[in-house]
């Protein structure tokens, strides 16, 4: 059986192959190559890192049982994306948790974690210039992309930060082309408008 | 309006350089290993066996090694069969024509063989008597149609591409 090392230069494709002739280091190495971008997608739908944590090892071990089911016509990339992001919604749903919630996670407990994880630009109306001026753009967008509908959410972070074509994404999400299109092109028009706003 | 689009143009540029930057986050240390604690790794079975030899033949080195070992082999092969070929020929022509004798030879018996069982078993009348006009004519037809194409499917189904979890992956050598 090949070595961690060897199986580094293989596409997707021929590690899966590998994987269900049982290679255990075939499935290590898809957990390795596929850990962060699943954990990252998820972790931005849902807020909570233990949460993220759970539903991201959730999805994968979907992934791993199933790979026989697996199509090798389709990309590996939009299968697991599509599988997690899938775990996401269904949390997202089973929880009722309201992504447009200023609340802080439903998985907070205490008054610290609620302000940790709370949304901080939570009325627009009051935000200080000088609180843009002492943010992070990045972290400005974290908490725009969080306010975004799911289905925007996952369209904006395979498109802009994962980098995936829009033909994958309508794969991986299950979606028309056009629909995939259109939601990126509302999210941004959202994130843009958030900014925009926060700009004064 | 020219200046709001200039707004707007340049604002979807830092959002969309602001979203290329964002991090990405990680899962803490042994995440893989909880993973792999839940997964179920196939079991030796003749279809993992017969994979797993797809899969080790499919990797670059093995697939090279494999091709050359099958070409020295060949070569080899022929270092000793074209001598000794060329050494015989004329028992090698002999034995050929012995054997197409003997070919041709048993065609013709089999041939009178089924002539003569056709002749004394009486299907030749039968055959004869057979009336295939109008409605049994057309019966035939289609019973051969439907068979002819029920076979074709058969055909098709068992020669077809493999697909989905079948499909061997290609690797460029």
């Amino acid at each position: 059986m090949p070595t961690a090392k060897d199986l580094q230069s293989l596409s997707d494709q021929e590690v899966v192959a590998l994987a269900r002739a049982g290679a255990e280091s075939a499935y290590r190495e898809l957990v390795r190559r596929y850990e962060r971008p699943v954990f990252s997608l998820i972790y931005r739908m849902v807020r909570d890192h233990a949460l993220a944590e759970d539903l991201a090892q959730d999805a994968f071990v979907k992934v791993l049982n199933a790979l026989d089911s697996y199509r090798a016509e389709y990309k590996f990339s939009s299968w697991i994306f599509k599988i997690a992001n899938n775990v996401a919604i269904d949390q997202l749903r089973r929880r009722e948790l309201d992504t447009l919630s200023l609340d802080g996670s439903p998985d907070a407990r205490t008054q610290e974690q609620i302000e940790a994880t709370a949304l901080q630009a939570t009325d627009r109306a009051e935000t200080p210039l000088a609180e843009l001026e002492a943010r992070e753009l990045g972290a400005a967008i974290e908490e725009a992309i969080a306010k975004l509908r799911p289905e925007y959410r996952s369209c904006i972070m395979l498109r802009h930060v994962e980098g995936r074509s829009y033909e994958e994404i309508a794969e991986a999400l299950d979606l028309p082309l056009g629909t995939v299109k259109t939601y990126i092109h509302r999210a941004r028009h959202e994130l843009r408008e958030y900014l925009a706003h926060l700009r004064g | 309006m020219i200046h709001k689009q200039l707004r707007d143009a340049e604002l979807d540029a830092t959002v969309v350089r602001a979203l290329s930057r964002l991090p990405s986050h990680a899962p803490t240390r042994g995440f893989a290993d909880r993973v792999m604690a839940r997964v179920q790794l196939p079991q030796p079975s003749p279809v993992v066996l017969y994979r797993r030899a797809r899969a080790w033949a499919a990797q670059p080195r093995h697939a090279l090694a494999l091709a050359s070992g099958y070409a020295a082999a060949a070569l080899i092969a022929m270092a000793f069969v074209v001598p000794w070929l060329l050494a015989h020929l004329p028992a090698i022509g002999f034995t050929a024509e012995w054997a197409a004798g003997r070919a041709s030879g048993a065609a013709r018996q089999g041939l009178l063989t089924l002539a003569q069982w056709v002749t004394s078993s009486g299907a030749a009348d039968r055959f004869q008597s057979l009336s295939l006009s109008g409605g049994r004519l057309w019966l035939a037809i289609s019973a051969l149609t439907l068979g002819y194409a029920g076979c074709a499917a058969g055909l098709h189904y068992f020669l077809r591409t493999p697909r989905g979890k079948d499909v061997p992956v290609q690797l460029p050598l």
